[in-house]
Protein backbone atom coordinates (compact mmCIF):
# COMPACT_ATOMS: atom_id res chain seq x y z
CA UNK A 1 0.00 0.00 0.00
CA UNK A 2 2.87 2.30 0.85
CA UNK A 3 4.48 1.61 -2.53
CA UNK A 4 1.17 2.28 -4.29
CA UNK A 5 0.94 5.62 -2.48
CA UNK A 6 4.52 6.49 -3.39
CA UNK A 7 4.05 5.56 -7.04
CA UNK A 8 0.73 7.40 -7.20
CA UNK A 9 2.38 10.56 -5.86
CA UNK A 10 5.04 10.21 -8.52
CA UNK A 11 2.42 9.77 -11.25
CA UNK A 12 0.47 12.88 -10.23
CA UNK A 13 3.62 14.91 -10.03
CA UNK A 14 4.64 13.69 -13.48
CA UNK A 15 1.22 14.48 -14.96
CA UNK A 16 1.34 17.98 -13.51
CA UNK A 17 4.91 18.74 -14.54
CA UNK A 18 4.54 17.33 -18.03
CA UNK A 19 1.33 19.43 -18.30
CA UNK A 20 -0.67 16.31 -19.17
CA UNK A 21 -2.94 17.23 -16.29
CA UNK A 22 -3.88 20.37 -18.21
CA UNK A 23 -3.74 19.61 -21.92
CA UNK A 24 -5.73 16.37 -21.88
CA UNK A 25 -8.79 17.96 -20.19
CA UNK A 26 -8.40 21.05 -22.36
CA UNK A 27 -8.75 19.00 -25.55
CA UNK A 28 -11.96 17.44 -24.24
CA UNK A 29 -13.27 20.80 -23.01
CA UNK A 30 -12.48 22.37 -26.37
CA UNK A 31 -14.57 19.80 -28.24
CA UNK A 32 -17.21 20.01 -25.55
CA UNK A 33 -17.61 23.72 -26.26
CA UNK A 34 -17.20 23.49 -30.02
CA UNK A 35 -19.86 20.89 -30.74
CA UNK A 36 -22.98 22.62 -29.31
CA UNK A 37 -21.85 26.03 -30.54
CA UNK A 38 -21.17 24.76 -34.06
CA UNK A 39 -24.56 23.10 -34.40
CA UNK A 40 -26.41 26.04 -32.93
CA UNK A 41 -24.74 28.64 -35.11
CA UNK A 42 -24.36 26.46 -38.20
CA UNK A 43 -26.81 28.50 -40.33
CA UNK A 44 -24.96 31.74 -39.53
CA UNK A 45 -21.58 30.07 -40.09
CA UNK A 46 -22.67 28.77 -43.49
CA UNK A 47 -24.07 32.16 -44.40
CA UNK A 48 -20.93 34.06 -43.52
CA UNK A 49 -18.24 31.67 -44.77
CA UNK A 50 -20.13 29.27 -46.99
CA UNK A 51 -19.62 31.29 -50.21
CA UNK A 52 -22.86 29.80 -51.50
CA UNK A 53 -24.48 30.82 -54.80
CA UNK A 54 -27.31 33.41 -54.68
CA UNK A 55 -30.63 31.84 -53.73
CA UNK A 56 -29.19 28.66 -52.18
CA UNK A 57 -31.33 27.27 -49.41
CA UNK A 58 -30.61 24.53 -46.89
CA UNK A 59 -32.94 22.89 -44.50
CA UNK A 60 -30.97 21.88 -41.41
CA UNK A 61 -32.52 19.36 -39.04
CA UNK A 62 -33.65 20.69 -35.67
CA UNK A 63 -30.97 19.49 -33.22
CA UNK A 64 -31.93 18.43 -29.73
CA UNK A 65 -29.63 18.33 -26.73
CA UNK A 66 -29.43 14.54 -27.06
CA UNK A 67 -28.32 14.91 -30.70
CA UNK A 68 -25.50 17.20 -29.65
CA UNK A 69 -24.38 14.75 -26.95
CA UNK A 70 -24.42 11.98 -29.56
CA UNK A 71 -22.41 14.06 -32.02
CA UNK A 72 -19.89 14.99 -29.31
CA UNK A 73 -19.63 11.32 -28.34
CA UNK A 74 -18.72 10.61 -31.96
CA UNK A 75 -15.90 13.15 -31.70
CA UNK A 76 -14.68 11.63 -28.44
CA UNK A 77 -14.78 8.17 -30.00
CA UNK A 78 -12.17 9.31 -32.54
CA UNK A 79 -10.21 12.35 -31.39
CA UNK A 80 -10.82 11.65 -27.70
CA UNK A 81 -9.58 8.08 -27.91
CA UNK A 82 -6.59 9.20 -29.94
CA UNK A 83 -5.71 11.77 -27.28
CA UNK A 84 -6.01 9.25 -24.46
CA UNK A 85 -3.94 6.60 -26.26
CA UNK A 86 -1.27 9.15 -27.16
CA UNK A 87 -1.19 10.49 -23.60
CA UNK A 88 -0.71 7.09 -21.97
CA UNK A 89 0.94 4.89 -24.61
CA UNK A 90 4.43 5.46 -23.15
CA UNK A 91 3.47 5.14 -19.50
CA UNK A 92 5.42 1.91 -18.97
CA UNK A 93 7.27 1.40 -22.24
CA UNK A 94 8.73 4.91 -22.04
CA UNK A 95 10.24 4.19 -18.64
CA UNK A 96 11.77 0.98 -19.94
CA UNK A 97 13.16 2.64 -23.05
CA UNK A 98 14.59 5.72 -21.34
CA UNK A 99 16.07 3.68 -18.50
CA UNK A 100 14.20 5.66 -15.85
CA UNK A 101 12.45 2.43 -14.90
CA UNK A 102 15.73 0.60 -14.32
CA UNK A 103 16.37 2.21 -10.95
CA UNK A 104 12.82 1.35 -9.90
CA UNK A 105 12.94 -2.28 -11.04
CA UNK A 106 16.13 -3.04 -9.08
CA UNK A 107 14.26 -2.20 -5.90
CA UNK A 108 11.91 -4.61 -4.14
CA UNK A 109 8.86 -3.12 -5.83
CA UNK A 110 5.41 -4.58 -6.26
CA UNK A 111 4.58 -4.54 -9.96
CA UNK A 112 0.91 -4.48 -9.03
CA UNK A 113 1.46 -1.21 -7.15
CA UNK A 114 3.55 0.10 -10.05
CA UNK A 115 0.92 -0.71 -12.68
CA UNK A 116 -2.12 0.21 -10.61
CA UNK A 117 -0.71 3.61 -9.65
CA UNK A 118 -0.37 4.43 -13.34
CA UNK A 119 -3.82 2.97 -13.95
CA UNK A 120 -5.42 5.04 -11.18
CA UNK A 121 -3.95 8.33 -12.33
CA UNK A 122 -4.69 7.63 -16.01
CA UNK A 123 -8.27 6.52 -15.31
CA UNK A 124 -8.95 9.56 -13.12
CA UNK A 125 -7.47 11.93 -15.68
CA UNK A 126 -9.28 10.23 -18.57
CA UNK A 127 -12.66 10.13 -16.83
CA UNK A 128 -12.33 13.66 -15.43
CA UNK A 129 -11.39 14.98 -18.88
CA UNK A 130 -14.40 13.27 -20.42
CA UNK A 131 -16.75 14.59 -17.76
CA UNK A 132 -15.32 18.08 -18.01
CA UNK A 133 -15.82 17.94 -21.77
CA UNK A 134 -19.43 16.84 -21.45
CA UNK A 135 -19.87 19.36 -18.63
CA UNK A 136 -18.73 22.16 -20.93
CA UNK A 137 -21.09 20.88 -23.62
CA UNK A 138 -23.96 20.73 -21.09
CA UNK A 139 -23.54 24.38 -20.11
CA UNK A 140 -24.11 25.41 -23.74
CA UNK A 141 -26.76 22.77 -24.44
CA UNK A 142 -29.02 23.95 -21.60
CA UNK A 143 -28.73 27.55 -22.80
CA UNK A 144 -28.94 27.09 -26.57
CA UNK A 145 -31.21 24.10 -27.16
CA UNK A 146 -34.88 23.62 -26.46
CA UNK A 147 -35.07 19.90 -25.84
CA UNK A 148 -32.62 18.98 -23.10
CA UNK A 149 -32.22 15.51 -21.49
CA UNK A 150 -32.87 15.14 -17.76
CA UNK A 151 -29.88 15.58 -15.47
CA UNK A 152 -30.39 12.05 -14.09
CA UNK A 153 -30.16 10.57 -17.61
CA UNK A 154 -27.07 12.63 -18.37
CA UNK A 155 -25.38 11.39 -15.19
CA UNK A 156 -26.21 7.75 -16.04
CA UNK A 157 -24.88 8.35 -19.56
CA UNK A 158 -21.63 9.81 -18.12
CA UNK A 159 -21.21 6.84 -15.78
CA UNK A 160 -21.56 4.36 -18.65
CA UNK A 161 -19.09 6.38 -20.74
CA UNK A 162 -16.65 6.38 -17.81
CA UNK A 163 -16.67 2.58 -17.83
CA UNK A 164 -15.75 2.70 -21.53
CA UNK A 165 -12.90 5.13 -20.76
CA UNK A 166 -11.61 2.84 -18.01
CA UNK A 167 -11.52 0.02 -20.57
CA UNK A 168 -9.69 2.22 -23.11
CA UNK A 169 -7.09 3.37 -20.57
CA UNK A 170 -6.53 -0.16 -19.26
CA UNK A 171 -6.04 -1.46 -22.80
CA UNK A 172 -3.53 1.33 -23.52
CA UNK A 173 -1.55 0.75 -20.31
CA UNK A 174 -1.43 -3.00 -20.85
CA UNK A 175 -0.25 -2.46 -24.42
CA UNK A 176 2.42 -0.15 -23.01
CA UNK A 177 3.43 -2.82 -20.46
CA UNK A 178 3.72 -5.40 -23.23
CA UNK A 179 5.19 -3.56 -26.22
CA UNK A 180 7.48 -0.69 -27.15
CA UNK A 181 5.72 2.71 -27.26
CA UNK A 182 5.02 2.75 -31.00
CA UNK A 183 3.70 -0.80 -30.95
CA UNK A 184 1.61 -0.03 -27.87
CA UNK A 185 -0.10 2.89 -29.61
CA UNK A 186 -0.68 0.81 -32.73
CA UNK A 187 -2.03 -2.14 -30.79
CA UNK A 188 -4.35 -0.06 -28.60
CA UNK A 189 -5.72 2.02 -31.47
CA UNK A 190 -5.95 -1.03 -33.70
CA UNK A 191 -7.96 -3.03 -31.18
CA UNK A 192 -10.23 -0.06 -30.42
CA UNK A 193 -10.98 0.84 -34.02
CA UNK A 194 -11.21 -2.73 -35.28
CA UNK A 195 -13.62 -3.37 -32.42
CA UNK A 196 -15.70 -0.41 -33.56
CA UNK A 197 -15.73 -1.72 -37.12
CA UNK A 198 -16.82 -5.16 -35.99
CA UNK A 199 -19.46 -3.52 -33.83
CA UNK A 200 -20.66 -1.55 -36.86
CA UNK A 201 -20.91 -4.73 -38.92
CA UNK A 202 -22.32 -7.29 -36.51
CA UNK A 203 -23.23 -5.14 -33.52
CA UNK A 204 -26.86 -6.20 -33.73
CA UNK A 205 -25.83 -9.74 -32.76
CA UNK A 206 -22.85 -8.83 -30.55
CA UNK A 207 -24.74 -7.00 -27.86
CA UNK A 208 -22.47 -7.66 -24.88
CA UNK A 209 -19.26 -5.87 -25.69
CA UNK A 210 -17.34 -2.79 -24.51
CA UNK A 211 -17.88 -1.25 -27.93
CA UNK A 212 -21.62 -1.18 -27.28
CA UNK A 213 -21.30 0.99 -24.19
CA UNK A 214 -21.41 4.34 -25.95
CA UNK A 215 -24.65 3.52 -27.77
CA UNK A 216 -26.20 2.11 -24.58
CA UNK A 217 -25.08 5.22 -22.71
CA UNK A 218 -26.53 7.52 -25.35
CA UNK A 219 -29.77 5.57 -25.21
CA UNK A 220 -30.29 7.00 -21.69
CA UNK A 221 -30.69 10.39 -23.36
CA UNK A 222 -33.38 9.15 -25.73
CA UNK A 223 -35.58 6.95 -23.60
CA UNK A 224 -33.28 4.40 -21.95
CA UNK A 225 -31.28 1.36 -23.08
CA UNK A 226 -32.19 -2.31 -22.90
CA UNK A 227 -31.07 -2.83 -19.32
CA UNK A 228 -30.33 -6.50 -19.88
CA UNK A 229 -27.92 -5.78 -22.71
CA UNK A 230 -26.41 -2.85 -20.81
CA UNK A 231 -25.79 -5.04 -17.76
CA UNK A 232 -24.26 -7.72 -19.97
CA UNK A 233 -21.99 -5.21 -21.70
CA UNK A 234 -20.95 -3.72 -18.36
CA UNK A 235 -20.11 -7.14 -16.92
CA UNK A 236 -18.14 -8.19 -19.99
CA UNK A 237 -16.27 -4.86 -19.95
CA UNK A 238 -15.49 -5.16 -16.24
CA UNK A 239 -14.19 -8.71 -16.66
CA UNK A 240 -12.11 -7.77 -19.71
CA UNK A 241 -10.72 -4.72 -17.87
CA UNK A 242 -9.73 -6.82 -14.87
CA UNK A 243 -8.10 -9.45 -17.09
CA UNK A 244 -6.27 -6.75 -19.05
CA UNK A 245 -5.01 -5.17 -15.83
CA UNK A 246 -3.81 -8.53 -14.51
CA UNK A 247 -2.07 -9.26 -17.80
CA UNK A 248 -0.56 -5.76 -17.72
CA UNK A 249 0.91 -6.34 -14.26
CA UNK A 250 2.47 -9.64 -15.38
CA UNK A 251 3.83 -8.03 -18.53
CA UNK A 252 5.29 -5.11 -16.58
CA UNK A 253 7.17 -7.58 -14.40
CA UNK A 254 8.24 -9.75 -17.34
CA UNK A 255 9.45 -6.84 -19.47
CA UNK A 256 11.37 -5.11 -16.67
CA UNK A 257 14.38 -7.07 -17.95
CA UNK A 258 14.12 -5.07 -21.20
CA UNK A 259 14.75 -1.78 -19.43
CA UNK A 260 17.77 0.12 -20.67
CA UNK A 261 20.75 -0.32 -18.36
CA UNK B 1 35.20 -13.90 6.37
CA UNK B 2 31.57 -14.61 5.51
CA UNK B 3 30.58 -14.64 1.85
CA UNK B 4 27.89 -12.07 1.09
CA UNK B 5 27.39 -13.34 -2.43
CA UNK B 6 28.04 -16.74 -3.92
CA UNK B 7 27.67 -17.16 -7.64
CA UNK B 8 27.87 -20.54 -9.28
CA UNK B 9 27.76 -21.38 -12.97
CA UNK B 10 26.03 -18.10 -13.80
CA UNK B 11 25.13 -18.06 -17.48
CA UNK B 12 23.13 -15.73 -19.70
CA UNK B 13 22.31 -16.81 -23.20
CA UNK B 14 20.74 -14.68 -25.94
CA UNK B 15 19.67 -16.43 -29.12
CA UNK B 16 22.29 -19.11 -28.75
CA UNK B 17 25.07 -16.67 -27.83
CA UNK B 18 26.48 -16.87 -24.32
CA UNK B 19 26.90 -13.29 -23.10
CA UNK B 20 27.94 -14.63 -19.71
CA UNK B 21 29.30 -18.11 -19.46
CA UNK B 22 29.42 -20.17 -16.26
CA UNK B 23 30.76 -17.57 -13.83
CA UNK B 24 31.64 -18.87 -10.40
CA UNK B 25 32.92 -16.58 -7.69
CA UNK B 26 32.12 -15.29 -4.25
CA UNK B 27 32.37 -11.95 -2.50
CA UNK B 28 33.49 -11.77 1.09
CA UNK B 29 31.87 -9.30 3.49
CA UNK B 30 33.15 -5.71 3.38
CA UNK B 31 35.47 -6.27 0.44
CA UNK B 32 35.74 -4.43 -2.84
CA UNK B 33 35.92 -6.46 -6.02
CA UNK B 34 36.70 -5.06 -9.45
CA UNK B 35 35.10 -6.64 -12.48
CA UNK B 36 37.50 -5.98 -15.32
CA UNK B 37 37.20 -6.75 -18.99
CA UNK B 38 37.08 -5.19 -22.42
CA UNK B 39 33.87 -3.81 -23.92
CA UNK B 40 31.32 -6.55 -24.56
CA UNK B 41 32.93 -8.96 -22.14
CA UNK B 42 29.71 -9.35 -20.12
CA UNK B 43 30.33 -7.01 -17.19
CA UNK B 44 27.00 -5.14 -17.42
CA UNK B 45 25.06 -8.36 -18.06
CA UNK B 46 26.64 -9.92 -14.99
CA UNK B 47 25.80 -6.93 -12.81
CA UNK B 48 22.25 -6.79 -14.21
CA UNK B 49 21.68 -10.41 -13.26
CA UNK B 50 23.08 -9.86 -9.77
CA UNK B 51 20.85 -6.79 -9.36
CA UNK B 52 17.78 -8.88 -10.23
CA UNK B 53 17.10 -7.00 -13.43
CA UNK B 54 17.89 -9.89 -15.73
CA UNK B 55 17.05 -13.52 -15.15
CA UNK B 56 19.95 -15.88 -15.65
CA UNK B 57 19.67 -18.70 -18.18
CA UNK B 58 21.30 -21.05 -15.70
CA UNK B 59 23.38 -21.02 -12.56
CA UNK B 60 22.68 -19.85 -9.05
CA UNK B 61 23.08 -16.59 -7.17
CA UNK B 62 23.08 -17.00 -3.41
CA UNK B 63 22.86 -13.84 -1.41
CA UNK B 64 23.15 -14.02 2.34
CA UNK B 65 21.90 -11.42 4.73
CA UNK B 66 18.72 -10.46 2.87
CA UNK B 67 15.10 -10.98 3.73
CA UNK B 68 12.66 -12.54 1.32
CA UNK B 69 13.60 -10.12 -1.45
CA UNK B 70 17.38 -9.75 -1.94
CA UNK B 71 16.83 -6.49 -3.81
CA UNK B 72 16.13 -4.78 -0.51
CA UNK B 73 19.75 -5.35 0.49
CA UNK B 74 21.31 -4.46 -2.86
CA UNK B 75 22.19 -1.04 -4.19
CA UNK B 76 22.70 -0.69 -7.93
CA UNK B 77 24.19 2.07 -10.02
CA UNK B 78 24.09 1.60 -13.80
CA UNK B 79 26.78 3.08 -16.02
CA UNK B 80 24.46 5.80 -17.30
CA UNK B 81 21.81 6.30 -14.62
CA UNK B 82 18.58 7.77 -15.98
CA UNK B 83 16.27 9.75 -13.76
CA UNK B 84 12.92 11.46 -14.18
CA UNK B 85 14.06 14.89 -15.35
CA UNK B 86 11.02 16.63 -13.90
CA UNK B 87 11.81 15.46 -10.36
CA UNK B 88 14.02 17.25 -7.92
CA UNK B 89 16.94 15.34 -6.39
CA UNK B 90 15.32 15.23 -2.97
CA UNK B 91 12.01 13.98 -4.42
CA UNK B 92 13.87 11.23 -6.24
CA UNK B 93 15.75 10.25 -3.11
CA UNK B 94 12.54 10.07 -1.12
CA UNK B 95 10.97 7.84 -3.77
CA UNK B 96 14.06 5.61 -3.81
CA UNK B 97 14.10 5.43 -0.02
CA UNK B 98 10.38 4.69 0.21
CA UNK B 99 10.53 1.92 -2.39
CA UNK B 100 13.29 0.23 -0.44
CA UNK B 101 11.21 0.26 2.71
CA UNK B 102 12.62 3.29 4.47
CA UNK B 103 9.82 5.26 6.02
CA UNK B 104 8.95 7.51 8.87
CA UNK B 105 9.73 11.05 9.80
CA UNK B 106 13.48 10.78 9.31
CA UNK B 107 13.34 9.99 5.60
CA UNK B 108 13.93 13.56 4.49
CA UNK B 109 16.87 13.97 6.88
CA UNK B 110 18.40 10.70 5.67
CA UNK B 111 17.98 11.78 2.04
CA UNK B 112 19.51 15.19 2.67
CA UNK B 113 22.40 13.59 4.52
CA UNK B 114 23.07 11.16 1.69
CA UNK B 115 22.89 13.93 -0.91
CA UNK B 116 25.35 15.88 1.20
CA UNK B 117 27.65 12.86 1.37
CA UNK B 118 27.84 12.62 -2.43
CA UNK B 119 28.37 16.36 -2.77
CA UNK B 120 24.86 17.32 -3.85
CA UNK B 121 23.83 18.99 -0.61
CA UNK B 122 22.97 22.25 -2.36
CA UNK B 123 21.24 20.65 -5.33
CA UNK B 124 18.45 18.84 -3.49
CA UNK B 125 15.71 21.16 -4.65
CA UNK B 126 16.91 21.43 -8.23
CA UNK B 127 15.28 19.51 -11.06
CA UNK B 128 17.37 16.55 -12.21
CA UNK B 129 16.82 17.59 -15.84
CA UNK B 130 19.30 20.41 -15.27
CA UNK B 131 22.01 18.16 -13.78
CA UNK B 132 25.37 17.56 -15.48
CA UNK B 133 26.57 14.03 -16.18
CA UNK B 134 28.75 14.12 -13.08
CA UNK B 135 25.88 15.27 -10.87
CA UNK B 136 23.69 12.46 -12.21
CA UNK B 137 26.43 9.97 -11.43
CA UNK B 138 26.59 11.28 -7.88
CA UNK B 139 22.81 11.14 -7.55
CA UNK B 140 23.00 7.59 -8.88
CA UNK B 141 25.41 6.72 -6.13
CA UNK B 142 23.21 8.44 -3.55
CA UNK B 143 20.10 6.46 -4.55
CA UNK B 144 22.14 3.26 -4.48
CA UNK B 145 23.33 3.76 -0.90
CA UNK B 146 20.28 5.43 0.68
CA UNK B 147 19.16 2.14 2.26
CA UNK B 148 22.68 1.18 3.40
CA UNK B 149 22.81 -1.95 1.24
CA UNK B 150 24.85 -4.96 2.22
CA UNK B 151 25.95 -5.32 -1.41
CA UNK B 152 26.63 -2.43 -3.73
CA UNK B 153 26.78 -3.14 -7.47
CA UNK B 154 28.32 -0.36 -9.51
CA UNK B 155 28.70 -0.35 -13.26
CA UNK B 156 31.55 1.96 -14.25
CA UNK B 157 30.83 4.27 -11.29
CA UNK B 158 33.39 6.93 -12.16
CA UNK B 159 33.56 6.77 -15.94
CA UNK B 160 31.49 9.94 -16.44
CA UNK B 161 33.49 11.99 -13.96
CA UNK B 162 36.44 14.33 -14.39
CA UNK B 163 39.67 13.40 -12.58
CA UNK B 164 38.83 15.48 -9.50
CA UNK B 165 35.31 14.06 -9.32
CA UNK B 166 36.69 10.56 -9.84
CA UNK B 167 39.05 10.95 -6.92
CA UNK B 168 36.26 12.28 -4.73
CA UNK B 169 33.90 9.41 -5.60
CA UNK B 170 36.63 6.82 -5.08
CA UNK B 171 37.18 8.26 -1.60
CA UNK B 172 33.43 7.98 -0.97
CA UNK B 173 33.44 4.38 -2.15
CA UNK B 174 36.28 3.56 0.21
CA UNK B 175 34.20 4.96 3.05
CA UNK B 176 31.10 3.04 1.93
CA UNK B 177 33.25 -0.08 1.65
CA UNK B 178 33.72 -0.09 5.39
CA UNK B 179 30.10 -1.14 5.85
CA UNK B 180 29.14 -2.61 2.45
CA UNK B 181 30.50 -5.18 0.06
CA UNK B 182 31.24 -3.60 -3.30
CA UNK B 183 31.37 -5.16 -6.73
CA UNK B 184 32.15 -2.70 -9.46
CA UNK B 185 33.06 -2.84 -13.10
CA UNK B 186 35.65 -0.45 -14.41
CA UNK B 187 38.00 0.16 -17.24
CA UNK B 188 39.93 2.81 -15.31
CA UNK B 189 42.52 0.45 -13.94
CA UNK B 190 44.29 2.99 -11.77
CA UNK B 191 41.11 3.27 -9.74
CA UNK B 192 40.76 -0.48 -9.51
CA UNK B 193 44.32 -0.68 -8.29
CA UNK B 194 43.48 1.74 -5.53
CA UNK B 195 40.33 0.11 -4.20
CA UNK B 196 40.39 -3.61 -4.83
CA UNK B 197 40.62 -6.64 -2.64
CA UNK B 198 39.77 -9.03 -5.42
CA UNK B 199 39.94 -8.95 -9.21
CA UNK B 200 37.64 -10.71 -11.65
CA UNK B 201 38.80 -10.67 -15.26
CA UNK B 202 36.13 -11.27 -17.88
CA UNK B 203 36.64 -11.98 -21.55
CA UNK B 204 33.86 -12.99 -23.94
CA UNK B 205 31.59 -13.70 -20.98
CA UNK B 206 34.03 -16.05 -19.30
CA UNK B 207 35.85 -15.52 -16.05
CA UNK B 208 39.43 -16.04 -17.14
CA UNK B 209 41.24 -14.96 -14.01
CA UNK B 210 40.33 -14.13 -10.45
CA UNK B 211 41.95 -13.65 -7.12
CA UNK B 212 43.26 -11.09 -4.66
CA UNK B 213 45.21 -8.25 -6.25
CA UNK B 214 48.51 -9.33 -4.66
CA UNK B 215 48.10 -12.91 -5.84
CA UNK B 216 47.28 -11.84 -9.40
CA UNK B 217 50.24 -9.47 -9.36
CA UNK B 218 52.57 -12.22 -8.27
CA UNK B 219 51.23 -14.51 -10.93
CA UNK B 220 51.49 -12.07 -13.81
CA UNK B 221 54.12 -9.63 -12.65
CA UNK B 222 56.95 -12.16 -12.51
CA UNK B 223 59.39 -11.84 -9.61
CA UNK B 224 61.11 -8.59 -10.47
CA UNK B 225 62.90 -6.31 -8.01
CA UNK B 226 63.12 -2.59 -7.58
CA UNK B 227 66.21 -1.00 -6.04
CA UNK B 228 65.63 2.62 -5.06
CA UNK B 229 68.41 5.23 -4.89
CA UNK B 230 68.86 8.72 -3.54
CA UNK B 231 69.44 10.01 -7.09
CA UNK B 232 69.47 8.89 -10.68
CA UNK B 233 73.26 9.00 -10.96
CA UNK B 234 73.67 6.41 -8.21
CA UNK B 235 71.05 4.28 -9.93
CA UNK B 236 72.90 4.45 -13.23
CA UNK B 237 76.19 3.47 -11.56
CA UNK B 238 74.54 0.49 -9.88
CA UNK B 239 72.90 -0.63 -13.14
CA UNK B 240 76.20 -0.31 -14.99
CA UNK B 241 77.99 -2.46 -12.43
CA UNK B 242 75.28 -5.10 -12.15
CA UNK B 243 76.04 -8.45 -13.83
CA UNK B 244 72.32 -8.79 -14.83
CA UNK B 245 70.12 -6.87 -17.21
CA UNK B 246 69.00 -3.86 -15.21
CA UNK B 247 66.79 -0.99 -16.36
CA UNK B 248 67.07 2.49 -14.89
CA UNK B 249 63.67 4.00 -14.12
CA UNK B 250 64.20 7.44 -12.55
CA UNK B 251 66.10 7.12 -9.25
CA UNK B 252 65.53 3.35 -9.28
CA UNK B 253 66.75 0.22 -11.00
CA UNK B 254 64.38 -2.50 -12.16
CA UNK B 255 65.79 -6.04 -12.34
CA UNK B 256 63.98 -9.01 -13.78
CA UNK B 257 63.37 -11.80 -11.33
CA UNK B 258 64.25 -14.35 -13.98
CA UNK B 259 67.86 -13.12 -13.88
CA UNK B 260 68.57 -13.04 -10.19
CA UNK B 261 67.37 -14.26 -6.82
CA UNK B 262 66.69 -11.92 -3.91
CA UNK B 263 69.61 -13.44 -2.07
CA UNK B 264 72.07 -12.72 -4.90
CA UNK B 265 70.68 -9.21 -5.31
CA UNK B 266 71.12 -8.46 -1.61
CA UNK B 267 74.65 -9.79 -1.71
CA UNK B 268 75.49 -7.61 -4.72
CA UNK B 269 73.83 -4.59 -3.11
CA UNK B 270 75.88 -4.98 0.05
CA UNK B 271 78.98 -4.86 -2.11
CA UNK B 272 77.72 -1.75 -3.96
CA UNK B 273 75.74 0.15 -1.31
CA UNK B 274 76.27 3.68 -2.67
CA UNK B 275 73.01 5.69 -2.62
CA UNK B 276 70.68 2.71 -2.02
CA UNK B 277 67.54 3.74 -0.11
CA UNK B 278 65.48 0.58 -0.48
CA UNK B 279 65.12 -2.83 -2.09
CA UNK B 280 61.80 -4.53 -2.74
CA UNK B 281 59.72 -6.53 -5.13
CA UNK B 282 58.69 -4.56 -8.21
CA UNK B 283 54.98 -3.87 -8.37
CA UNK B 284 53.58 -4.53 -11.80
CA UNK B 285 50.84 -2.19 -12.97
CA UNK B 286 47.31 -3.52 -13.26
CA UNK B 287 47.16 -2.27 -16.82
CA UNK B 288 50.05 -4.57 -17.74
CA UNK B 289 48.30 -7.47 -16.03
CA UNK B 290 45.11 -6.60 -17.89
CA UNK B 291 46.93 -6.75 -21.21
CA UNK B 292 48.52 -10.07 -20.27
CA UNK B 293 45.30 -11.65 -19.01
CA UNK B 294 42.73 -10.25 -21.39
CA UNK B 295 45.04 -9.90 -24.34
CA UNK B 296 45.86 -13.60 -24.29
CA UNK B 297 44.16 -15.55 -27.10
Amino acid sequence: MNQYRLFLGKEWREQARSFKLFWVPLVFIFFGALEPLTYHFLPQILESVGNLPEGSEFTLPEMTGADVYASLTGQYQTVGLLVLVLAFMGSLSGERKSGTGTLLYVRPISYAAYYLSKWTSAVLLGAASLWLGYGMAATYIVQLYDQVPDLRDVVLFLLVMAVWIVFVVTLTLTASASLPTGGAAGAALGILFIGMMIDGLVGTYWTWSPWKLQSYGLAYLTGGPDTGDLAGALIVTAVLTALLALFGILQARRNAAKAKV
Amino acid sequence: MNAVLEVSGLTKQYDGVRAVDSLTFSLAEHTATALIGPNGSGKTTTLSMLAGLLRQSSGTIRFSGAGKDPRSAIGFLPQYPNFFPWMTAIEYMELAAGLTGIGGRDVRTACEKTLGFVGLGDAGKKRIGGFSGGMKQRLGLAQAIIHRPALLLLDEPVSALDPAGRREVMEMLKEIGETSTILYSTHILNDAEEMTDQLLFLRSGKLIEQGPLRQVREKYGGSGFRVSFSDREAAEQFAGAAPWTARVDGPAVMISGDAVSMEALLRFASEHPAGITGIGRASVRLEDIFMKVVGKP
